[in-house]
């Protein structure tokens, strides 16, 4: 064998893929031949070299580089969208929108006086809202009027108020002390027409009131404080 | 896990997901092949990403009976390796001090210590740069054997060459390469040894 016939099956002679007899041959050769065994070392040593080479990795973005660059921006799927849509975050917007129009609807329905557990059919004409709307409006209105003559803090003020025109202005007044009470506020019903004459005037004609005194001031004329509950 | 020639149908298909699993699969083999070509790792990322964009234009074009999907990618892949080299040829041989240092880019495997990572550094380097010293034709048959182990009918088809030239051409590109590094290795001792004392 000649050192260019062994040059030439040195890979299959490393890769183990001679015959029994030609593989015979290399090795008799090789025994005598040392450039040819230094040559053969020396192509062991790259395939071994070659062998332990690592694989590198590429960079991370790189697939999502190529992705883009083939079939653009990446559509996500119905699945895929479902379930961005139930994320935790979506899912406390979602919660909060539900929430916020539920809180809505029972507003409306509250101030519209509908009855959500008995509604009937006339309950969703729009008519309906409207008068019950304004209804409810008035006897809010009414209720607060009411709560606010009630409280005892107003009527303080007032009395005082009251005593302060009195020392101002004493004589004056006679006629109108003299003047029977008008109709109390509220008169104990919340439809009834706030008070014409304001308070102070009449609690002005109340001051030589006799024994019920006490009562009616603390009360409003002809009303107690039941009354406008 | 689905085979091949199914997800390119589902490619085909115009399913994107089918498209991102046949790209995590074989994206690590094409880089490695074209950064063995190259010895850059930004120039084999920007080759890698050429090789996929092609695939996916012609992936119509893909024959199962006529083989794997990773032989074909390993061809088309080749191909537009050999393009660039020839379009590169003028630019690499004005360019020196980059091609040494792009190898340096590379990030080592968090994994090793810092002396095996050195060594498997130093290791890479110099197979990259005895590679980089073949004849384009060896260099790519030996890449395809002894790097990405592929066997020889694969190889014969990536080269679309008969399968005896493809052995003689490994066989020429070892005894090469085996030169190559042993001169590279036999300039390196002298170097190192001096430099010690």
């Amino acid at each position: 064998m000649t050192h260019l016939e062994l040059e030439n099956l040195a890979s299959e002679y490393l890769e183990g893929q001679l015959d029994a007899v030609c593989r015979v041959e290399v090795e008799a050769h090789l025994k005598e031949c040392a450039p040819c065994r230094e040559l053969i070392a020396d192509v062991r040593h790259a395939l071994e070299l070659c062998q332990s080479a690592e694989e590198l990795e590429p960079a991370p973005w790189l697939i999502s580089k190529i992705m883009l660059g083939t079939v653009g921006e990446r559509k996500p799927t119905f699945f895929e969208q479902l379930a961005a849509f139930f994320r935790p975050q979506a899912r406390m917007r979602l919660a909060y929108g539900i929430a916020m129009t539920v809180f809505s609807l029972s507003i409306i329905a509250n101030a519209a006086g509908i009855n959500l557990r008995h509604l009937t059919l006339q309950d969703l004409s729009p008519r309906t809202w409207v008068y019950q709307a304004n209804r409810t409006g008035h006897l809010m209105v009414a209720r607060a009027e009411k709560f606010y003559y009630d409280l005892r803090v107003v009527y303080e003020i007032e009395s005082r108020l009251r005593q302060f025109r009195q020392g101002s202005g004493q004589g004056t007044g006679r006629e109108e002390r003299q003047t029977p009470k008008t109709d109390s506020p509220g008169n104990g019903t919340t439809d009834s027409k706030p008070p014409e004459i304001p308070v102070l005037a009449r609690v002005q004609g109340l001051i030589d009131a006799p024994a019920d005194f006490s009562a009616t001031m603390l009360f409003g004329a002809g009303t107690t404080r039941s009354s406008f509950r | 896990m689905e085979d091949d020639p199914k997800l390119v149908k589902r490619c085909l298909a115009g399913e994107n997901s089918a498209w991102e699993i046949l790209l995590k699969e074989h994206t690590r083999k094409i880089f490695n092949l074209c950064y063995r070509f190259t010895g850059r790792p930004t120039e084999a990322e920007d080759l890698t990403q050429e090789v996929f964009i092609k695939i996916f234009q012609t992936l119509q074009t893909f024959d199962a009976a006529q083989g794997s999907f990773a032989t074909w990618l390993n061809r088309v892949a080749r191909n537009h390796l050999v393009d660039h080299y020839r379009r590169t040829r003028k630019d690499r041989l004005t360019s020196s001090l980059d091609d040494e240092t792009g190898v340096m880019e590379e990030t080592p495997s968090p994994a090793a210590g810092p002396g095996i990572q050195v060594e498997s550094r130093e290791r890479r380097e110099l197979l990259q740069r005895g590679l980089d010293r073949l004849s384009p034709d060896l260099r790519e048959a030996v890449i395809l054997r002894d790097l990405s182990d592929l066997d020889y009918d694969e190889i014969a088809q990536v080269l679309a060459v008969p399968q005896g030239t493809v052995k003689s051409r490994i066989n020429r590109g070892r005894l090469e390469l085996a030169r190559v590094l042993k001169r590279m290795e036999g300039m390196k001792g002298p170097a190192k040894a001096g430099g010690a004392t």
